[in-house]
């Protein structure tokens, strides 16, 4: 399966497994050192995946799983049975027609994912229930409200003004929109107020409940009373009347909010000297929230939040204004010395409940040189499902481009969707601990939940408020304790089905179902099927989440050892040894690239946290955990790629040994893209080679580089940071700390020419190797 | 004078014919103390005066006079001085001094009159008219030395002696009594004469029979005066008395008594018609001067028959036209502050007068409720008078007055003691050839700094005293250095707060606001210094960005009025220069904006203190239109008055309790307010209960004001909400002041009374201070003062100009020590104690029952004139109604007072407790017509001719004076009431309101223009009034046999109402009670 996962890893599922053969039992689970777990793409687009079936799925009466292509037909009993439970399902009348030959897509044996289009009235997740007024139709308008921070410099705040700008043309017309500016205090737009430019202010150091701003919008239950007055007919989107006044169709307020932009003022409150911006993050997105709160429950909405400072007053604080107190550090956090931290996570966190609740997201662009709170804002963030991007200024691309993105159409489109749940359904044998990534647990229970929680447990159901194409969930699994040895020679197989329903960028509300199976092994006979199940991407990725996720909510956890456990264990008892001789030590293929994927992930930013911010921290582990497999194992193991006149482009050692003079590197680390010339690469180019005719060559030489990141930014968002740089430039340090540091200061005089040495005491690859070995075959 | 009459008869059992007799006997006693004549005259006789004077020629006394003064310049009572000319005057003075403060009207004018008769200057007779019964008052005079009052003789004669007294036994016997007049007390020459004048007179006003008894008695009393008193120092002291019951003795004390105080006294029989009569005879007598203009000159009232209108006069016999009114003078007073050194009697504070600064302030600023400072406390006890001053600092100068010269004294700043901090003021004495002075308040003796030093010249002063403000004139300002500021001078910010909510909409309250704002801004002093804002409020509070950069306002809402905030840091006020089309251009849309706006709510006390918030920095004016109850966030009130009438037992008991403010929210608001010098005005338009008590905390504990447009037409006050606010705007006014009052060892300051702020027990704070503010100041002993010797008084207020220059404004009175009682009776101030009387029943009403708040200030009225009657007229026969001359007026005003609107029972409780908060600042010229207002008849306006005046005079607030086919206009200085009798001649009606018929006038009423001389001619009057009173009347139409009209009736004060006595019947009331007292 790993030779598969090269070409397509994902599959027309979008699930990969640390394990695609499953242990027969959890104490055998146990010792293969890494989890069961599985990365689901919740929504991954595949032209292999038929279009959607205009008609609700069919559910097992007891699990309430769907019908699928492993369910067993009984096509002249019109029965199918259900590969969960057993149970026989009776097709109802209109599954009249089916037989072998008439099969309806959901039982096609490759269609192990189809979408249903769902009516919205039988909308089953659990806004279903909701009184849906049939004049509302079928496209529910999805609303944006953006909230602008105003503490910045002009320049800052130009940038930020023509992105939005930007935004407000990109956006479809009947979407929502409103807009929301805060600094020392809260400004709600009325757009709907025509006379005069017309705001709401609301105080930024207060926390106010989500009734108080309603009350306060006119939007509480006696607002709502006189607000038909405001009905504009029988619109599309958000129900609710009031909130008319501030969220208006982009077609009618574009002028309006071109017109504000344009007279927007940074904040006007006085700084004294010394000090930070009052900046009310807080209670600016809990006013944001608390709007659209009077939207009806379903909406679909966005709270887009272009940050570019800490917050400092109100709620969410993270640090005081006094400019000499640093904005808390891992140390701080650490030792608990970071006074605000807590409470503005408590806050963040309570935050989160109500969006999610409401079924709204948060955005989140944070663009300063300091942090401005992404750490405490994660929390919200995360579990509604928003988008994060964390840049250095609203004028750098990784801001612009990222945030034109959200709102671009088309192939580039990031396919926002709204008001997604997660159902999981699993053999009797498998439980479920907890989905690690953007969502949020609904605390549904049901027999498959596992007794240890890992993320977001406790449920067999999620909701994600938001959520896109690249959205990848991953799902941590337990096995039962109970022995079933019996049942598991009945069936080989286990059965997995995710259930996920979601209202789509169009405005169709779809479920889809990805139904997948794995084989059972009784690994207490044969390793040799496990180990041929082993998906070493997917590991490292898993135990990069699941370190991250311990880092954060463990104490005094150490991740390097916990990790080095971990590969120990493995190799203990995966690898070929004779014991107590570690030269002996040979590892099946399998697992041959895993403990260099450990070593990298220890070296990496979500293992060695201090070189970063506690925002930078949390930026890439959300990042981490909602990426797929692929482009986080990449976060963890940066890609290089070598270029030189003698050869193709060609995949390089991540090693400082790879750095040459005449070569270009290209290396990916997911969050940059750092473009390396080599030294004499480097003075060519200053002396202008690549501009005369008889060195075409060498202008293709330093073009080809630029094309491949070209290539991988145009995918990526948030846009990575492209970094071009040459050999000792300082710019080099983004390729420098990332490679494997086989030559340092310590031997530099071993290095040939040309090459480069790091100034590191890190031990190198080749140093861990040995010392794993050394371990691996200890008795 | 007069007295002829009356007296006689009188008393109870006297004698009948008595009158004569003892009239002249009064006088003549007291001839010496021509100041009792004086006094007497100028009280009582004021009517009869008038009326000869007026009617006959205004003169007709001065004609008298003339005898003495030769040129009567001016007709009419005041003539006196004024004729005599000015010039003369400033002799005269001197002598008069001391009478001048005897007659509560016109005295002072007198005086100068008298010119003439060097001797006697003091011509003076007081002619309040006296009612029949009643008495009369008697002048102190200042009787000569000769007739040694009971008194001690100071110098002056006490008056006290004999004022006639009334004897209520009385009534059997006709009660006109006739005052008597005293006065008359002419120089000898001219005595006879005046006498005789004023006699005739009566005839012609009143026209009367009565008057004739007058002039003989007249001419008995001139006699009496004793020229020489006027010399005397102060002294005039003036009694009326009344008779008591109805009877009143003519009997006047004998001649005995020193002064003639003349009294007034009901005669009874005397010619007068019969008793029964009584009461409408009277009139007849003198002819009911009350209408007449001239009253100011003289004298005596006598009692003479009862007019026809006194009905209640019925036991008592006192005669309604010869009671004590107030007499208007027409002309204006010329007034020097001091004379030979010595503080002089300021003219009445409701007169016309032009002053001098010679020393002493201008009593517009500071006057004392006694013009000589008790030397004890025990002494002030016993005289039953309060001790206090009344501040208006920045008071409006007549314009014919010398500006108040501004001081710079550089970087040193003013000069001050170094050990009480008092400024340098023309009391101060250089010592040690001008190298040291000593301090006038603590005594203390400090160095003349260098480069202030000048020397003394032979007279003891410094060389160059004349040439000095502030060595030489009773008020200055000096510029504030450095060290009177804690900041910057702020600049004039002014910060509108308009109510929008659908109430206020509705009614045109935001129209009429908007409109308002909109043409006051024109009026705003130009410059970088000026800043304004606007916010509008309903629920929530909408703000206004006007920063100039912006293409249209932008509105900012603070929602939250639980915890208000201010939306912007700047920008919410910008300079005016800089927003003025932005500021027209919203508040032209205001109006339209919110006109469907369907929020009832208001969130009055947020909006307040959002706007506040945003003034925080700079402080200034916060000008708040509100129209409804403030029913939401901060300082939400509920509609207790409401519950207070569903929930009778308890409302009953606690009536009160709806007149203290409903909680202490707007109470700590307001002293935060204050602290950062930030002024709320609240413009009430409303049409419903509002609160006044509650709301009413933050403008009075910030300097501000309350105005109340109750119920509130966009027709008829959208023009006075406009000029209301123009004056608020554009009459003189200071930001951020400070005021202290100092006063010499041995006297202390007890409490201040205003609208103003108090943090520490020295000073009030004044986030604004204006022109029309007003504050008393309680005094207290801390020790006895030297007898002979001045105590002084200062106030200085610290306060920055509308143009940003930080002033000092010290303002000086210096005024005698004196250990005797009549003194301090000749030289009480009456406007000044009533004014006092008038602001401590308001500050009590809201935590007592009324009718103990009635009975205290009646009792106070009693103790002052028991004192008297007790101490100062032991000669009298316990019979009669004593009235010290100078406060013959005093038993009038208090039965007003306890009849005015914050002592009803009846009324809104809004409309009380907007009185009790209007009287809190009122000036004292505006005391006065406030519980007695003016009444003018306006039907046959065209067909009078006054010279003097544009308004024509004043009638009694007794509905016997008004009829049914008149038109009458009254005017408390804040309201204005036109009453249409139900008879009047459509013609008339046709050429003042442009209909045929009474039904016909629009209402809400609006007054307008015709093109006939009736109608421009009330136009005129009606201007006329509005400038005196700086206040754009709000016009009320009263209609007889409607609920107006029966409004119109309550401020006839004379007559007998529900639970309220009439003019005799209170008289005779106190007249008890005085007997009372001393038999106990």
């Amino acid at each position: 399966m790993s030779e598969m996962a090269n070409t397509d890893p994902e599959g027309v599922d979008g699930v990969r497994m640390t394990w695609n053969v499953w242990p027969r039992t959890k104490v055998e689970a146990s010792k293969c050192a890494i989890p069961l777990a599985a990365s689901i793409a919740l929504i991954r687009s595949h032209p292999d995946i038929p279009s959607r079936l205009p008609y609700a799925p069919l559910r097992c009466k007891t699990c309430t799983s769907v019908l699928n292509p492993f369910s067993r037909v009984d096509f002249t009993a019109k029965i199918w049975i259900c590969p969960f439970c057993y149970q026989r399902n009776h097709f109802p009348p209109h599954y009249g027609m089916i037989s072998e030959t008439n099969l309806p897509g959901e039982l096609y044996p490759q269609y192990t994912t189809v979408e249903y289009a769902l009516p919205i009235s039988t909308n089953p997740n659990t806004f279903g229930n909701q009184t849906l007024d049939p004049n509302h139709q079928l496209q529910p308008s999805p609303v944006f409200v953006f909230v602008l921070d105003t503490c910045m410099i002009e320049e800052e705040m130009e940038f930020a003004k023509s992105a939005l700008r930007q935004a407000i043309e990109l956006l479809p017309d009947n979407a929502f929109v409103g807009f929301i500016t805060f600094g020392t205090q809260v400004q709600v737009h009325e757009l709907g107020f025509t006379e005069m430019s017309k705001v709401h202010v609301f105080r930024g150091s207060k926390e106010i409940s989500k009734d108080q701003i309603l009350e306060q919008l006119g939007l509480g239950a006696a607002g709502r009373k006189t607000a038909g007055i405001f009905q504009k007919g029988v619109q599309s989107g958000p129900p609710s009347s009031g909130v008319f006044r501030y969220l208006l169709p982009t077609s009618e307020c574009e002028y309006t909010l071109n017109a504000l932009l344009d007279e927007l003022q940074t904040d006007q409150w006085p700084v004294p000297p010394g000090s930070r911006s009052a900046r009310c993050t807080g209670v600016a997105l809990s006013v944001a929230a608390g709007l659209l709160g009077a939207c009806t429950v379903g909406t679909g909405a966005r709270i887009i939040a272009l940050v570019g400072g800490p917050c400092t007053e109100g709620p969410g604080t993270i640090v005081s204004k006094d400019l000499s107190d640093p904005v808390r550090s891992h140390k701080d956090l650490d030792k608990d010395a970071a006074p605000y931290f807590k409470k503005a996570v408590k806050f963040y966190d309570s935050l989160a409940k109500q969006l999610v609740s409401q079924g709204h997201v948060l955005d989140l662009f944070a663009s300063a040189l300091d942090q401005v709170g992404v750490a405490e804002m994660k929390v919200t963030v995360e579990r509604t499902g928003g988008l994060v991007v964390l840049s250095e200024s609203f004028g750098h691309s990784v801001f612009k481009d990222s945030f034109k993105r959200v709102f671009e159409d088309g192939e580039q489109s990031l396919g926002l969707c709204f008001n997604g749940t997660l159902e999981i359904n699993c053999s009797k044998e498998i439980k479920i601990s907890g989905i690690i990534g953007p969502c949020t647990s609904l605390e549904k229970k049901g027999p498959s939940v596992a007794d240890s929680v890992i993320g977001e447990g406790n449920t067999i159901s999620w909701k994600m408020c938001g959520l896109d194409k690249s959205t990848c969930l991953t799902v941590m699994f337990d096995l039962s304790t109970t022995d079933r040895s019996n049942t598991s020679a009945v069936n080989p197989q286990l059965y997995l089905q995710f259930l996920t329903s979601y209202q789509g960028s169009d405005g169709q509300l779809v479920l889809r179902v990805t139904t997948v199976t794995r084989r059972w092994v009784d690994s207490t006979i044969s390793s040799e099927e496990l180990v041929q199940g082993f998906d070493q991407e997917t590991a490292a990725v898993v135990m990069a989440r699941l370190a991250s996720l311990k880092m954060e909510t463990e104490e005094t956890f150490d991740a390097t050892r916990w990790l080095d456990r971990h590969l120990i264990r493995l190799c203990s008892k995966f690898g070929d040894y004779r014991k107590d001789d570690p030269s002996s030590f040979t590892l099946n293929p399998s697992f041959s690239l895993f403990p260099q994927f450990l070593f990298n992930l220890r070296r990496s930013q979500f293992v060695q946290v201090f070189n970063n911010s506690p925002d930078e921290t949390a930026y890439f582990r959300m990042l981490l955990n909602r990426e797929n497999i692929s482009n986080a194992a990449v976060m963890i193991q940066p890609s290089l790629i070598s270029y030189s006149f003698n050869s193709l482009p060609a995949p390089a050692l991540l090693d400082v040994s790879s750095i040459a003079a005449d070569r270009i590197l290209l290396l990916d680390s997911y969050f940059s893209v750092v473009i390396f010339h080599g030294m004499t690469i480097a003075q060519w180019r200053n002396m202008g080679y690549q501009n005369q005719p008889e060195h075409q060559a060498f202008a293709q030489l330093l073009q080809a580089p630029r094309d491949d990141a070209q290539l991988i930014i145009r995918d990526r968002f948030p846009v990575p940071r492209l970094v071009v740089c040459d050999q000792h430039g300082s710019q080099a340090r983004f390729l420098l700390a990332k490679l494997n540091p086989s030559a340092t200061y310590n031997n530099a005089h071993e290095m040939a020419a040309g090459s480069d040495i790091i100034f590191t005491d890190d031990v190198s690859l080749q140093v861990f190797f040995e010392h794993l070995q050394r371990l691996a075959v200890q008795s | 004078m007069a007295a002829p009459v009356p007296p006689g008869a009188s008393r109870p059992g006297d004698n009948t014919s008595p009158p004569a007799p003892n009239y002249n006997p009064n006088f003549r006693g007291f001839p010496d103390s021509l100041a009792d004549n004086m006094q007497n005259l100028n009280l009582n006789r004021p009517p009869m005066t008038s009326n000869l004077a007026a009617r006959p020629p205004p003169f007709g006394q001065s004609p008298a006079f003339p005898s003495s003064s030769p040129s009567p310049g001016i007709p009419g009572p005041s003539p006196p001085f004024s004729r005599p000319g000015p010039p003369p005057v400033a002799q005269l003075r001197p002598s008069v001094p001391g009478y001048g403060p005897p007659s509560s009207t016109l005295p002072l004018n007198f005086v100068p009159g008298r010119p003439t008769g060097p001797p006697t200057s003091q011509p003076m007779f007081l002619g309040s008219r006296p009612r029949p019964s009643t008495l009369l008052s008697s002048t102190g005079s200042p009787a000569a030395p000769t007739s040694g009052g009971p008194y001690p003789g100071s110098s002056l004669p006490t008056h006290p002696i004999g004022p006639p007294l009334l004897t209520p036994g009385a009534h059997p016997n006709t009660l006109t009594s006739t005052p008597l007049s005293a006065p008359q007390v002419m120089p000898p020459s001219g005595s006879s004469g005046n006498v005789m004048s004023n006699g005739p007179p009566v005839f012609s006003s009143g026209a009367l029979s009565a008057r004739p008894q007058f002039p003989p008695i007249n001419s008995a009393s001139q006699p009496p005066v004793g020229p020489n008193v006027v010399r005397t120092p102060p002294g005039p002291a003036l009694q009326s008395q009344l008779p008591s019951s109805g009877a009143p003795q003519g009997t006047m004390p004998p001649l005995g008594s020193p002064f003639g105080v003349p009294s007034w006294r009901m005669q009874p029989q005397q010619v007068a018609p019969p008793p029964v009569p009584g009461p409408t005879q009277t009139s007849q007598m003198f002819g009911m001067p009350p209408p007449l203009p001239n009253q100011s000159m003289t004298t005596t009232i006598s009692p003479a028959v009862g007019q026809t209108g006194a009905p209640m006069a019925g036991p008592s016999k006192i005669d309604p036209n010869q009671i004590p009114r107030p007499t208007p003078s027409s002309s204006v007073i010329l007034h020097e502050t001091r004379q030979g050194n010595q503080a002089t009697i300021p003219p009445p504070a409701t007169s016309d007068y032009i002053v001098r600064d010679t020393g002493n302030c201008s009593p517009r600023y500071m006057r004392c409720t006694i013009n000589q400072i008790p030397f004890s406390a025990d002494l002030l006890v016993t005289s039953g008078m309060q001790l206090a001053l009344l501040v208006q600092p920045l008071a409006l100068p007549h314009p014919s007055e010398e500006p108040i010269q501004v001081v710079d004294f550089g970087e040193s700043g003013p000069v001050r003691c170094s050990r009480c901090k008092a400024y340098i003021n023309p009391f101060m004495k250089f010592v040690d050839q001008g190298r040291r002075f000593i301090c006038n308040f603590c005594g203390f003796t400090d160095e003349t700094p260098r480069d202030y030093h000048c020397n003394l010249g032979p007279d003891g002063r410094r060389r160059d005293a004349d040439e000095r403000p502030e060595l030489c004139r009773g008020t200055v300002e000096f510029v504030a250095t450095k060290e009177f500021m804690v900041r910057e001078p702020m600049p004039a910010a002014y910060f509108f707060l308009i109510d929008v909510s659908m109430n206020a909409v509705q009614t045109g309250a935001t129209a009429a606001a908007c409109s308002a704002i909109s043409q006051v801004i024109t009026d705003l002093p130009e410059g970088p210094r000026t800043m304004v804002g606007v916010a509008t409020f309903d629920s929530t509070i909408h703000f206004y960005n006007l920063k100039r950069a912006l293409q249209q306002p932008l509105m900012l809402i603070v929602p939250d009025v639980q915890d208000v905030y201010t939306p912007l840091e700047t920008d919410v006020i910008v300079p005016l220069a800089e927003c003025r089309q932005h500021l027209e251009l919203l508040l032209e849309s205001i109006p339209s904006m919110f006109h469907n706006n369907m929020t009832s709510e208001s969130a009055f006390g947020a909006a307040i203190e959002a706007a506040f918030l945003a003034m925080k920095g700079s402080g200034g004016k916060l000008l708040v239109f509100q129209s409804v109850l403030p029913s939401l966030g901060i300082g939400a009130l509920s509609a207790r008055e409401a519950e207070g009438r569903t929930n009778t037992s308890a409302g009953e008991k606690e009536a009160h309790k709806l007149l203290q403010p409903a909680d202490k929210a707007f109470k700590e608001m307001a002293i935060e307010f204050a602290e950062y010098q930030v002024c709320v005005d609240v413009f009430l338009t409303t049409q419903t209960y509002v609160d006044i008590a509650s709301i009413s905390v933050i403008p009075r504990t910030t300097g501000g004001q309350v105005y109340y447009y109750y119920p509130f037409s966009a027709l008829s006050d959208t023009a006075k909400l406009y000029n209301d606010l123009r004056w608020n705007i554009t009459r003189p006014q200071g930001f951020e002041a400070v005021m202290r009052v100092r006063c010499s060892q041995g006297i202390q300051v007890q409490e201040y009374y205003g609208n103003f702020c108090k943090r520490i027990p020295t000073d009030v704070d004044l986030a604004g201070i204006d022109c029309d503010k007003t504050f008393m100041v309680t005094l207290k002993h801390d020790d006895k003062l030297q007898d002979g010797s001045e105590c002084a008084f200062q106030c200085a207020l610290l306060y920055t100009t509308l143009f940003g220059q930080r002033r000092i404004r010290v303002i000086t009175l210096s005024l005698p020590v004196t250990s005797m009682l009549s003194n301090l009776f000749r030289a009480a101030d009456l406007d000044t104690q009533f004014c006092c009387f008038l602001k401590q029943a308001a500050s009590e009403i809201p935590s007592k029952p009324l009718l103990q708040v009635r009975e205290q200030v009646t009792n106070l009225c009693i103790n002052a004139l028991f004192s008297y009657r007790k101490f100062c007229a032991t000669v009298s026969s316990s019979g009669q109604l004593i009235l010290p001359e100078a406060l013959k007026l005093l038993p009038l005003y208090t039965l007003a007072l306890s009849k005015s609107i914050g002592l009803r029972n009846e009324g809104r409780i809004d409309e009380r407790s907007f009185w009790i908060n209007y009287v809190s600042s009122l000036s004292t010229p505006l005391a006065i017509p406030l519980v007695y207002p003016r009444m003018v008849a306006i039907h046959d306006l065209d067909s009078k001719e006054d010279h003097n005046s544009v308004i024509p005079s004043f009638l009694p607030l007794s509905s016997e004076h008004i009829s049914n086919e008149g038109i009458y206009l009254l005017e408390n200085g804040h309201d204005c009431s036109i009453y249409i009798g139900d008879s009047v001649s459509s013609d008339i009606l046709q050429r003042l309101f442009g209909v045929a018929t009474v039904d016909e006038i629009p209402t809400p009423f609006v007054l307008q223009q015709f093109d006939n001389p009736l109608s421009k001619k009330l136009n005129e009057v009606v201007n006329e009034i509005r400038q005196q009173r700086c206040s754009y009347l709000r016009l009320k139409l009263c209609k007889k046999g409607d609920p107006s009209g029966m409004s119109f009736f309550s401020y006839m004060v004379e007559d007998k109402s529900t639970g309220g006595f009439s003019y005799v019947e209170f008289l005779i009331h106190v007249h008890r009670q005085i007997q009372h007292k001393m038999t106990a």
